[in-house]
């Protein structure tokens, strides 16, 4: 309280100070008054008295100074004499604060850029209450998970319910789907249909989170109490107010997903967006509903199905530890307890193995995290790098300034201003310069951002991910803006006040001995040319890695082929309903009949879209369950669209029915390792097992393809077999279509004879395959022309700093310049002399740069492909871009040298 | 450019500079003493009080003063005096009061201190 008081008080004085102040100096001239007063009635005369008074009160200035500084404003006052000095100044150098303010705001900005996604996808906690409560059970990723008895990641409904009943260690469990439904839904009565991802949820899984609806309700136990009856959804706060306009009466309003109308209870949070960083459900609707919402994922709750994310909030006081523990108990005690468990010794030894580790869900589950953290790290790396030579840049330049600046600062010395002042004036003008570099770093990383989510989510539907400005953002900022201005701001101002007063004052250009008194701006040079290197030879890693990518074979022909996604669950078929098939084959018929287009067909799977792998049996082998093939369910055609050659045997055709032998064609690979003697063709394996509580299928091969890559660039040969869709129902996305001719007129030709058969079948992301191709290696286009940029930008700044310090240098040799020429000196003689030290210069930075580079490639070994961190190409291609641009920077220094006349130079001397 | 300035005037043999730190204790007294009092007549009564022993540098006062204002000891308002003349009048605060009682116990503990030091010698 008398703290606050006390500040309100000095605050007052600030802002009332020329009241304040002539306040005390009245009071102060009646002291004086008075004083005089008493003494000449004492008998002094007038002088005397006058002077006795002044005597004993004082030297009012210092004391008028010491009451100001009573007041606790005395620094703010010197800070804007000393801004408004700097403005004066920075205005009388455009061209320098120009480039200065440029620098800085393309490096703040790009740091402050990077570290918001940082932050975005890595650093910022979930939105919801006590988020570091939150435990996930398992820790693998989706993409390692196999068809184990003992899922240690994904769980059946009913286990969940055990669970949640039994431990002792959650104050609540929830669970959430593992996947989000990607579903066509029907506002009201509307009759167009609306792309939705709808994730369903644990009935309690808002009470877990501790998170409420900012209007209505949301859900709760009950609608997760029985199976089936329960239809209502919870809307997220972007859904409500994009597709139903913010409507007030928004639980009035109905959602219409497959053939079932769900209620609207209410909104989320307008933060709120589930437990997964990069995605953003249109509505969560409870796991009771998961068997009726298209594609019916969660159908099956059967004891073993392995489906569900399991969050727990630990009770408070439980560690991690204890609640691990808890719960790989309850584990297999619950898996042992269910009645149909198959205890093969397989199975028990897969339950033995089994060990369910809590992974922290303080920040939520991300693929983005796994997919763009190591990337992020790299660039957060590059644009600090890119900083630091800005910094250095500025350095250079507020050094020469600060030294051509010697005479004033000589001047301001010898009348008695301290040397802590001279630096804080020099410092407040870096801080001022800082910024605004950073003020302008924060507009430029905001636009920045938006290109930056755009190039990430690569053609697809942005991804829902806040980087927008925020505290720990501006935190970040500011630390960086301050902690810049200190590192260049340094430097310069240590420098400028120890210089020889005397000298200084004697002449503004010094003689002769120039060159060895700037050590510092030359090694400052040396760090932007070693640092630059370091840039560029990583942006040419990366360029190298991007055409290795571009240049993989993918076993198939991405060239002119068409694809789009047909939503037929929208249609409301039940699994295995024969018009789905025939409503397939009419529209692969019609497509192929459209001029332009030589073959169309469907597929479950195109490349990089997932899979559904299995273990397989192969009669007379002994295979371990770790061996898995990938599935894809295609039409008759789809080996001909995709142009993937047929090695062996034939492809499917009309015989090949529901009700006939079940056959596949196998992948090349496939054929060699598991059927090595003899032809293939006619062979039979198995999938499904009834360990794995499957049905067991037999199938006979009736074809070899070639390999392709399925799930990505890099990675190794798959097994792959394709099936049939008439023989195994799949609920299609995937339409693909070989054309030739313009694409957009293909398109709309296609898209018409679809909607022509169905008005109503909902189609979506059209583009080509060559696009999603491209998207696969997203991540290294993405580093590659970032890294490329900013390399170009640093050896630019490096550039400009070998210019500044050159033609500094070469300004105060003028006069040594200008004797060698009267002694005879060539003027090529004289550029040659200028190029040799920049030269130097160069040659100093590169050999501090190469082993740096080394070391830095293996850094990033895990994001190369196809090249080595330490690529001798990409070391010398770096060497020569930096040679070559200090060449470039120093040939106008050079060129004024060798055209200094030596009349007029020597005129100065 | 030599200075000109005279950087200590030479102490009055008949007066005694006050023990440093005491300034506040001194001008605390003093208004609790009097009352309201403007900045002169706070010297006087110091130096009164004091046989004329007790000399303040008269002008320090008030730097002492506005720190007494920013703290909350005292507060300050204008009015006249006898010989009306505008003068500011410096008035305790209740925190100035429990302010006094602090430097008063503190200052009998250091003299207290210094007195045991010197019988004992």
């Amino acid at each position: 309280m008398s703290l606050s008081g006390e500040l309100k008080r000095r605050l007052q004085m600030l802002f009332h100070r020329g009241r304040f102040q002539s306040d005390l100096d009245e009071e102060m001239r009646l002291h004086v008054d008075l004083r005089r007063e008493q003494q000449m009635a004492a008998g002094a005369d007038a002088e005397t008295a006058r002077r006795a008074a002044l005597k004993r009160f004082g030297n009012p200035t210092r004391l008028r100074e010491e009451s100001q500084r009573a007041w606790g404003w005395e620094w703010l006052e010197t800070l804007l004499q000393d801004a408004g000095y700097g403005l004066r100044f920075m205005a009388r150098t455009p061209g320098v604060t120009a480039i200065a303010l440029l620098s800085l705001a393309l490096g703040i900005g790009a740091n402050t850029a990077i570290f918001s996604f940082l932050n975005a996808v890595m650093l910022r906690s979930l939105p919801v209450k006590n988020p570091q409560q939150l435990v996930k059970l398992g820790v693998g990723d989706s993409a390692g998970i196999t068809d184990s008895f003992a899922s240690t990641d994904l769980y059946s409904y009913p286990f969940y319910r055990e669970f949640r009943r039994r431990n002792a260690v959650f104050s609540d469990t929830a669970a959430t789907f593992s996947m989000t439904n990607s579903v066509h839904g029907f506002v009201d009565e509307q009759s167009e249909p609306q792309p939705l991802q709808v994730q369903t949820v644990s009935g309690n899984f808002f009470q877990t989170l501790g998170v409420g609806a900012q209007r209505g309700r949301v859900l709760d136990d009950a609608d997760d109490s029985s199976e089936g009856d329960h239809p209502v959804v919870v809307i997220s706060d972007r859904f409500w107010k994009r597709d139903l306009g913010g409507d007030p009466g928004v639980l009035h309003h109905t959602l219409r997903l497959g053939d079932v109308v769900y209620q609207i209870v209410g909104v989320a949070p307008p933060e709120f967006f589930g437990t997964v960083v990069g995605e953003l459900p249109d509505a969560w609707a409870p796991l009771s509903m998961a068997g009726v919402i298209p594609p019916h994922w969660g159908a099956d709750k059967n004891d073993f199905s392995e489906s569900l994310y399991i969050i727990g909030r630990l009770k408070p006081g439980v560690s991690v530890t204890q609640a691990t523990a808890d719960t790989n108990v309850l584990f297999k005690a619950i898996l042992l307890s269910f009645p149909d468990a198959r205890l093969s010794k397989d199975n028990l030894a897969d339950l033995n193995h089994a060990h369910v580790q809590l992974e922290s869900m303080e920040r939520g589950l991300s693929d983005l995290r796994s997919e763009y953290s190591e990337p992020l790290k790299i660039l957060m790396g590059i644009v600090a790098l890119v900083l630091l030579i800005a910094c250095a840049n500025i350095a250079n330049l507020l050094l020469a300034r600060s030294t051509a600046r010697a005479r004033e600062l000589a001047v301001r010395q010898a009348l008695g201003a301290g040397r802590m002042r001279i630096i804080r004036q020099l410092l407040t003008e870096s801080l001022l310069l800082a910024i605004a570099g950073g003020a302008l770093g924060i507009a430029f990383a905001a636009g920045a951002n938006r290109v930056l989510l755009r190039m990430i989510s690569q053609g697809r539907q942005t991804i829902p991910l806040d980087v927008s400005v925020n505290p720990r953002l501006l935190a970040f900022t500011c630390a960086v803006t301050v902690g810049t201005a200190l590192l260049f701001g340094t430097l310069p101002a240590l420098r400028a006040t120890r210089l020889q007063l005397t000298e200084n004052l004697k002449s503004g250009r010094g003689g002769s001995a120039g060159s060895r008194r700037t050590p510092l701006a030359r090694i400052l040079v040396v760090a932007q040319v070693a640092i630059s290197l370091l840039l560029t030879v990583g942006a040419c890693l990366f360029q190298r890695t991007l055409i290795n990518l571009s240049h993989v074979s993918t076993g198939f022909n991405p060239d002119h082929v068409l694809t789009l996604r047909i939503d037929s669950d929208a249609k409301g078929f039940k699994d295995k309903d024969p018009r789905e098939t025939a409503l397939f084959k009419e529209i692969e018929a019609r497509v192929e009949a459209l001029p332009g287009v030589q073959a169309a067909s469907f597929s479950a799977f195109r490349f990089e879209e997932g899979s559904w792998n299995t273990s397989m049996r192969v009669p007379d082998r002994q295979l371990s369950r770790d061996v898995n093939v990938k599935h894809n369910i295609i039409g008759n055609d789809y080996l001909r669209v995709m142009q993937i050659p047929l090695i062996e045997g034939r492809t499917f055709g009309a015989q090949d029915t529901g009700t006939s032998q079940r056959v596949a064609i196998i992948s090349e690979q496939m054929a060699r390792d598991l059927f090595p003697a003899g032809s293939v063709i006619g062979r039979t394996y198995t999938i499904g097992s009834a360990d794995d509580g499957d049905t067991p299928v037999q199938i006979q091969v009736i074809g070899v393809a070639r390999d392709v890559k399925f799930g990505g660039l890099t990675e190794p040969v798959q097994y792959i077999d394709y099936m049939p869709y008439t023989q195994r129902e799949w609920g299609f996305g995937d339409f693909e279509v070989r054309y030739s001719g313009d694409l957009g007129a293909v398109s709309k030709e296609v898209q018409d004879a679809i909607r022509s058969i169905d008005p109503t079948l909902p189609i979506s992301d059209v583009e080509t395959l060559g696009e999603q191709v491209a998207r696969s290696y997203t991540n290294e286009t993405l580093i590659a022309e970032l890294s490329a940029f900013f390399a170009l930008v640093a050896v630019f700044l490096s550039c400009i700093g070998i210019y500044g310090v050159m033609s500094y240098l070469v300004g105060r040799r003028t006069g040594e310049i200008g004797i060698r020429m009267a002694l005879g000196a060539r003027r090529s003689a004289v550029a040659w002399q200028v190029m040799r030290e920049i030269a130097m210069l160069v040659a100093a930075g590169i050999a501090i740069g190469l082993p740096a580079a080394l070391a830095g490639g293996r850094l990033t070994g895990k994001l190369l492909y196809g090249v080595s961190g330490t690529d001798p190409v990409s070391l010398a291609a770096g060497v020569a871009i930096l040679i070559a641009a200090g060449l470039l920077a120093g040939y106008l220094p050079a060129r004024r040298a060798s055209r200094i006349d030596p009349l007029t130079a020597l005129r100065y001397e | 450019m030599t200075a000109l300035i005279r950087r200590k005037a030479a102490a009055d043999k008949s007066r005694d500079e006050i023990p440093p730190g005491t300034l506040y204790l001194l001008i605390l007294k003093t208004l609790a003493a009097r009352g309201r009092l403007h900045g002169y007549e706070i010297a006087e009564a110091i130096l009164s009080c004091s046989d004329e022993v007790l000399q303040v540098e008269e002008g320090s006062l008030y730097p002492a003063l506005q720190r007494m204002l920013i703290q909350g000891w005292a507060t300050a308002e204008w009015g006249v005096t006898a010989g009306n003349r505008r003068a500011r009048y410096y008035t305790l605060t209740l925190a100035g009061k429990r302010q006094l009682g602090l430097e008063i116990s503190q200052f009998e503990r250091v003299m207290g201190a210094i007195v045991r030091v010197l019988e004992t010698a």
